[in-house]
């Protein structure tokens, strides 16, 4: 690795990073370094200063308070994919950690780090928008929270100004009768998403779904939610033919592009593969019975 | 046939049992030793070129054509110059001053070092800046402006070959399309006739799409010109210094032996580390010129994007048979794309490798092939990756026509196989193209396979998928595939004029241990123990006391290299010579020692030592037979023990095997997961069969890479798009399935100790059996071929084009009770 030269800062709290983001123009954050070391040592990224933040104390956290999951900024991908809490209460929490990256990578990336990046490849971006969560930033003003819908902008752009730091990612505590899921489809440990899709559904004492909320990977200028299918589900008893309804709307609301990773029609596809896969775990950790019926 | 190779062709008739050892306990032949190597590996003790530091060295970038096809307008140094620490900045005008600014490729194509007119391919080398340090060097490297006229690029060999595609080679005098080469096998007549009267025919177009060997360890030197001594060391990450060493001496006028090629430890060649790259002669020049250590290592995408690739053989296969499934001819065409020079990997006699064994494992008496290469705006290559020589792109041929006739004919392809194989009393058998097959035995191979597959239980279990249209289906793949390693004979196999023999040097100490030093250059395939077991076999030594070296030009025999499985076939039977020609003068020290005639001393394997005949009690160990050369020789012999043999191999091996392959293919997504992988190989009599089966293991690993992940992609612009890890995806252990490995004994008659290649085997028979695997789990629905890499998407276009692709709530209808309430949906 041959970066570009750098200086860098380790500040020790949040309020030290925002003055430094504040008074230094060229500059970089560095977390977990899951895209900021690879965009170094490219030199797609030729920062005059690197703000490394690890030696913040305290922002390693992911814990449940008050109505919310919250999720520390210096929390790692490892972290999630090894807690307790989140394997019992947020299924697609559980299911994208271990999709994410590779091992290697999931000890250092940060779930924060990956929603700053906004990779529309990127995972965690779907999961936010599919638990309708928030982004909570420090800038100089204070601190400002960013609903997951108002935040991707573009690949790689977000409305976080530039002299904010992402403190915590957060989702409220899952209602009594919800599910989550995230189903992925990628080409090997450590690839991109060809396309993804994160599912969370909310049922009613009549077992009919009250909220449905569909995030994809992939397949468009950022993670983007498929309202269309979302519309569809509400108000509606979870079953196949109802969720490959929802499929094919979250397939036709999807815009991929052909690359490498296969053609703009076979990630269509997959998105309604993906999307009834996702819905149908979903259900299940709603706490309803799956059966599969021959015809 | 030797005794030798007798006694080890009654050795054993290997299979699940443990592994009878018969190296006496002394590390010899047969044991699994424990590779003597990994020692320093493990521990990060490992000396690869980029470890190595010198005294006052410097560093080299060198800067890339982001152009495929352009011409070199200007090139301005002054920014790059100004940058603090950096030292120089060479261009091809630079060279042409040492007469270095062009270099010969393996097949007598001229290659510029440094683009002296036109660009021919994306991440050509254009400048090299020389700094004091490697961030400096890139920074530098950054500030040389060039001023390009970009030309349109020619991209796949069949756009280079229409009429109106720009030319690429205008700097071979009177040129004036893209064509490189032709190239024809067999009886064409002969094989058109037989098309013609057959019962059945098949015909299948496959692509066996650009690889990269994608070494860990990428490409680099360290040139060390030394001005007192007048003499220039390149520490550099070679397969084949002595060849290497031979090129610079023709291509820098500098006297052979005032050159010395140092390949210190070499993190995987592949194939790749054979040819010589400009970086390579970059670091030398810079170091002669500037007259200090120059260091120069490939960033991974450097590596791709310029360096050898592999295959990118555009194929169709045809096959003739009867209506019972008996191989009558089999006859290919090919398209090669050999990129921008004619820089392919091969013994020079042999513009296609080894192609022309495209009729495999199999008994066919008529064959016909065409190849035409051409010249494209791409990377030069064609290299033999983890491969003899294009022996992989035949096997696959053959081996996936094998089942498209199957399939046709509607018979089970291990029956076609079986009825169309060479029969072990044909050996040695002459193929329709002329090969010289040493040994076989490949029905038994296949037979072990198949119990070891439980092929059976999985014909049944996939039939049964099918009748309940399951939502995975599958696939079941056959592969019997026939190697051919170990080239020479120097006759008929050559690199740039010399020979291809390979050479062994042995001498044993007074102390009673010994050197062993070896012409072919380890790249991780554990030569350093693999060696040392031959010579304690031969010697009745232990294997702790041998210590084997290689890779340095000044001490090693002259010696072409590793790759295309040859060291065990030709620096192995060295070695053994080599030993032999010890153990004879062994036997006359003996006889002084032991007061007994030189005609009554054996030799005994078992014991490893000599004894007078009949007195088994009157005996001597070759250390006290070591002691003797040196402390009282007797005067009939020189003093010392000491012998070298340089081996020229009577004909190649062939190594053989069968694979079978279990796949499971989602019809939702087009995913593919391994459910089984059975790989028997037989590679004649084992040395070390732990390493052998470290070899298969990585081997398999590559041709799953190959099958499912791997290739290098262009756009139009010529622009690779598949030129970095990102895009260029490697298999890792996460991808790779858990392998049943077995074995068969076949041992080459030729080879002293019976041996034969193995490196190859497992990247050349797996691919056409993971590949009929997949297409196995379709052919019901008329599938005969699917591309590789099998990525999700190309193979659920197949199932779709079948029929076969599935929609989750297709036949499975997702009905939820609620737990609380006990169920409100009927069942």
């Amino acid at each position: 690795m041959k970066p570009a030269q750098f200086e860098t800062h380790e500040p020790n709290t949040v309020e030290e990073a925002v003055s430094l983001l504040e008074s230094l123009d060229d500059r970089a954050i560095l977390a977990g370094g899951q895209s900021m070391v690879p965009m170094l040592r490219f030199r797609l990224a030729v920062p005059e200063t690197v703000i490394d933040i690890n030696a913040i104390d305290g922002l390693d956290y992911l814990e449940e308070d008050d109505g919310w999951l919250r999720i520390g900024a210096l929390a790692r991908h490892a972290d999630v994919e090894e807690s307790d809490l989140i394997d019992e209460q947020y299924g697609s929490f559980a299911d994208t950690a271990p999709l994410v990256a590779d091992p290697q990578i999931r000890n250092r990336g940060t779930v924060a780090g990956a929603i700053a990046q906004a990779d529309p490849k990127g995972d965690w971006g779907s999961v936010l928008l599919a638990h309708e969560g928030e982004i909570v930033a420090q800038g100089p003003d204070g601190e400002r929270v960013i609903p997951a819908e108002d935040f991707f902008l573009l690949p790689y752009d977000t409305t976080l100004d530039e002299n904010e730091l992402i403190t915590e990612i957060r989702v409220p505590t899952p209602a009594p009768r919800e599910g989550s899921a995230y189903h992925k489809l990628k080409r090997k440990v450590g690839d991109y998403a060809m396309a993804g899709s994160a599912a969370r559904l909310v049922l009613d004492e009549d077992g009919r779904i009250e909220t449905a909320d569909v995030g994809l990977t992939a397949v468009d200028i950022t993670n983007v939610r498929a309202t269309d299918a979302e519309d569809h589900l509400e108000g509606e008893r979870p079953g196949s033919e109802v969720f490959k309804r929802a499929g094919e709307l979250a397939a036709e609301q999807s815009n991929p592009e052909s690359d490498e990773h296969g053609d703009a029609g076979y990630k269509e596809r997959m998105v309604n593969v993906l999307t009834q896969r996702a819905l149908g775990d979903a259900a299940e950790r709603a706490g309803l019975v799956k059966r599969r019926v021959s015809q | 046939m030797s005794s030798d190779s007798e006694r080890f062709a009654e050795a054993e008739d290997g299979g699940p049992q443990p592994e009878k050892h018969c190296g006496h306990g002394r590390g010899g032949m047969g044991e699994e030793v424990k590779r003597k190597e990994d020692q320093r590996f493990i521990t990060g003790r490992g000396n690869y070129v980029d470890d190595i530091k010198k005294p006052g060295m410097l560093h080299c970038e060198i800067v890339r054509s982001p152009h495929a096809h352009a011409r070199i307008e200007n090139i301005d140094k002054s920014r790059a110059l100004k940058v603090d620490g950096v030292v120089a900045v060479l261009t091809a005008e630079d060279l042409l001053e040492h007469d270095l600014a062009t270099m010969p490729t393996l097949m007598d194509d001229t290659q510029d070092v440094l683009v002296n007119d036109k660009v021919k391919f994306q991440s050509q080398e254009v400048a090299a800046v020389i700094a004091t340090d490697r961030y400096t060097a890139k920074d530098g490297a950054q500030k040389v402006v060039v001023d390009y006229d970009v030309l349109d690029p020619v991209i796949g060999a069949d756009k280079a070959l229409e009429d109106d595609a720009p030319v690429i080679r205008d700097d071979i005098e009177g040129k004036e399309d893209n064509h490189c080469l032709d190239w024809e096998t067999g009886d064409e007549e002969a094989t058109a006739k037989a098309f013609e009267e057959a019962d059945v025919t098949v015909k299948e177009d496959m692509l066996y799409q650009r690889l990269h060997p994608a070494p860990i360890e990428t490409c680099g030197a360290v040139g060390d010109y030394d001005p007192g001594k007048d003499k220039l060391t390149v520490h550099m990450t070679s397969q084949a210094p002595h060849i290497h060493r031979t090129l610079f001496a023709q291509v820098s006028g500098i006297p052979e032996h005032k050159i010395r090629i140092v390949s210190p430890d070499v993190g995987g060649g592949f194939g790749n580390k054979v040819p010589i790259y400009p970086g390579y002669v970059v670091a030398a020049a810079a170091s002669y010129v500037l007259e200090e250590p120059v260091k120069w290592v490939e960033e991974r995408s450097e590596n791709i994007q310029s360096t050898g690739f592999a295959r990118d053989y555009d194929m169709t296969g045809e096959i003739a048979a009867t209506e019972d499934g008996e191989i009558q001819a089999v006859r290919t065409d090919v398209l090669a794309d050999h990129g921008a020079f004619n820089a392919v990997a091969q013994p020079s006699k042999f513009p296609a490798g080894f192609f022309n064994i495209f009729t495999g494992s199999y008994d066919i008496d008529t064959a016909y092939g065409t190849l035409t290469a051409a010249y494209t705006n791409t990377a030069p290559g064609g290299v033999a990756y983890r491969c003899s020589f294009r022996v992989t792109e035949a096997v696959y041929l053959i081996e996936r026509m094998v089942k498209v006739l199957a399939d046709e004919l509607d018979m089970d392809p291990a029956e076609v196989r079986r009825k169309n194989f060479i029969q072990p009393e044909q050996f040695p058998y002459e193929s329709a193209t002329g090969w010289n097959y040493d040994s076989g035995d490949y029905e038994k191979a296949l037979d072990k396979a198949l119990e070891m597959a439980d092929y059976d239980h999985y014909r049944e279990e996939q039939q049964r998928r099918i009748e309940e249209d399951a939502d995975k289906l599958l696939g079941i793949g056959v592969s019997s595939f026939t190697e051919v390693v170990g080239a020479g004979p120097g006759q008929s196999c050559d690199i740039a004029g010399v020979e291809m023999f390979d050479s062994a040097e042995i001498r044993v100490h007074p102390t009673g241990n010994a050197t062993v030093r070896v012409g072919v250059q380890t790249q991780g395939q554990g030569h350093e123990t693999t060696f040392a077991q031959i010579v304690a076999e031969e010697l009745g030594m232990d294997v702790d006391d041998i210590t084997v070296e290689h890779g340095d030009t000044d001490t090693d025999p002259y010696g072409l290299g590793t790759y295309g499985s040859r060291s065990t076939p030709v620096a192995g039977a060295a070695a053994a010579v080599a030993s032999r020609k010890v153990r004879e003068k062994a036997k006359a020290i003996a006889a002084n020692e032991l007061e007994a005639a030189e005609e009554d001393i054996d030799w005994d394997r078992e014991s490893g030592q000599f004894h007078v005949t009949g007195a088994p009690d009157r005996s001597i160990s070759i250390t006290e037979i070591a002691a003797g050369a040196y402390m009282n020789h007797p005067k009939s012999e020189e003093p010392g023990l000491e012998a070298i043999n340089y081996y020229d191999p009577p004909e190649m091996t062939y190594p053989f095997g069968s694979y079978i392959v279990v796949v499971e293919v989602d019809r939702e997504t087009g995913e593919v997961e391994f459910e089984k992988f059975v790989a028997v190989d037989d590679c004649g009599n084992r040395i070390n069969p732990m390493i052998i089966e470290g070899q298969i293991h990585g081997g398999l690993a590559q041709g799953i890479g190959t099958a499912m992940l791997e290739h290098v992609t262009f756009d139009d612009n010529g622009n690779v798009t598949g030129g970095d890890f990102m895009n260029y995806l490697l298999p890792t252990s996460m991808e790779i399935p858990e392998f049943e490995t077995g074995h068969t004994v076949t041992p080459s008659p030729h080879h002293p100790i019976g041996a034969k290649g193995v490196g190859e085997s497992p990247t050349v028979g797996s691919p056409p059996a993971i590949v009929n695997a997949v297409v196995d789990a379709m052919s019901h629905g008329g599938i005969s071929h699917v591309e590789m890499p099998m990525t999700p998407d190309t193979v659920w276009e197949k199932l779709d084009e079948a029929g076969l692709s599935m929609d989750p709530a297709d036949n499975v209808s997702l009905e939820f009770d609620d737990q609380q309430s006990g169920g409100t949906a009927d069942d």
